[in-house]
């Protein structure tokens, strides 16, 4: 298995795709010459040709407007938005057409169009590091996925090239300087399968995108105090696998949800009461950021997101071993 | 050593020996070039010196702190480990463009 970095798997899925499949094309800032904003299209117009790789102004409305439109017309387009945030501006055109047009036209015209975006937060303030991906899963018709490493997006993006409706791939800025391991061969993930990250009988610990790799280290430290958590890393936000969630804490009979963005109609805020509902015993943690707009300043950050100690503190609680009143 | 000041970039890979084992070095040349997710880096000498251990190999990856080689006045210098070594062995600086 090659090791690459984490945009490196991306490059692979998309240029991977765009051979298989001549009517897939790209659009975004800066994805032609320069090479993505995270280096991630690297390449690509060199090997694809400026009709398939095309910059778009700074007008997020309109790249997504024109990604669903040109899907609608019979192409398949993935639309790269630099920053989470920026998607606000293209919400109109995501949630209002793409998601909707399979329904509105009775199954006669769909939006196969891949949005990625990049959240969370590395020192780029209120506007620009936000995980806000919950709010996409309230809509029908939407597929979000957020992988956690290198190996995960590449399949996953795969998947999502592939798929028939409109999907928004949200990556991390945090992930990027991560090294990953992607498959010899050509292999997809399918949408809607989480992965056990590591098994555990006491606690199941869920999380997604970078907050995945935040929660195995969680759980090693869990594990030199006693504590053996299962991670679950979801992977695909909008379907569920409740599935496998479902059998991980039936077994645990504890669950602690962990999230980059805020507990309020969280992730964690339908995956713990969709578990509960299953579960009716279920003991539940939930833990998310503080209730503030992200500071820039590194130290302000790291108050405001949950980080390793977050969580060992609340899987403790959790599970009655400490007073724990479950405001972090 | 890969400096732990490169922060962001936690995983780096090694992209290029510009030198061999048992090579002279002269202020300025260049050493290596290894890649981080932004960039690449060439990394040249800050002073003459001799390469006399390589620890990675291009293609292989390495994280802040780790040792990538020893380099030493003269050619004939005993290691760290070997006979008549130095109590002390120093870090250079190098540059990095």
């Amino acid at each position: 298995m090659p090791k690459v970095f984490f945009r490196e798997a991306l490059t692979r899925a998309i240029a991977e795709e765009m051979t298989r499949e001549p009517r897939l094309f790209l659009l975004g800032q800066d994805i032609a010459e320069h090479g993505g904003s995270y280096a991630e299209t690297r390449g690509l117009l060199e090997r694809f040709g400026s009709a398939r790789v095309r910059n778009t102004p700074v007008a997020e409305a309109m790249t997504i407007g024109f990604a669903a439109g040109a899907a609608a017309a019979g192409l398949r387009a993935m639309a790269f938005i630099t920053y989470l945030d920026f998607l606000l501006l293209g919400l109109d055109a995501l949630v209002n057409y793409a998601a909707k047009l399979h329904f509105k036209s009775g199954g006669q015209l769909s939006a196969p169009i891949v949005v990625k975006a990049t959240a969370g937060a590395k020192g780029q303030g209120p506007t620009h590091a936000q995980a806000i991906e919950s709010w996409l899963m309230n809509v029908p018709g939407l597929t979000v996925l957020a992988p956690s490493n290198a190996g995960d997006a590449y399949g996953l993006l795969k998947s999502a090239l592939r798929s028939p409706g409109p999907v928004v791939f949200i990556d991390h800025k945090r992930l990027f300087p991560l090294g990953g391991f992607v498959p010899d061969q050509e292999e997809l993930i399918p949408i809607g399968t989480a992965a056990v990250t590591r098994t555990g009988r006491d606690l199941t610990l869920v999380a997604h995108s970078y907050m995945s790799v935040v929660a195995l280290q969680a759980a090693t430290q869990l594990s030199a105090a006693g504590i053996e958590a299962e991670v679950i890393d979801l992977r695909s936000l909008w379907p569920i696998d409740w599935g496998t969630l479902s059998a991980s804490a039936q077994h645990t009979g504890h669950l602690l949800v962990v999230e980059e963005g805020q507990v309020v109609c969280g992730v964690g805020a339908e995956l713990a009461f969709g578990l509960r509902e299953r579960i009716p015993k279920l003991r539940i943690g939930r833990l998310g950021a503080r209730r503030l707009p992200v500071a820039a300043s590194p130290v302000l950050e790291a108050y405001t997101i949950p980080g390793v100690q977050a969580i060992v503190h609340a899987a403790h609680g959790l599970l009655g071993e400490r007073g724990w009143s479950g405001d972090l | 050593m890969i400096p732990g000041e490169l922060g962001e970039a936690m995983e780096v890979r090694l992209l290029l020996w510009c030198k061999t084992e048992g090579q002279r070095l002269g202020t300025g040349d260049a050493l290596l070039e290894f890649e981080t997710d932004k960039a690449l880096v060439l990394v040249a000498a800050s002073q003459p010196a001799v390469l006399r251990r390589c620890f990675f190999r291009e293609g292989e990856w390495m994280k802040p702190g780790d040792m990538v080689a020893w380099l030493s006045d003269e050619p004939g210098e005993p290691l760290p480990g070997e006979a008549g070594a130095r109590a002390e062995d120093l870090l250079v600086d190098f540059h990095v463009t």
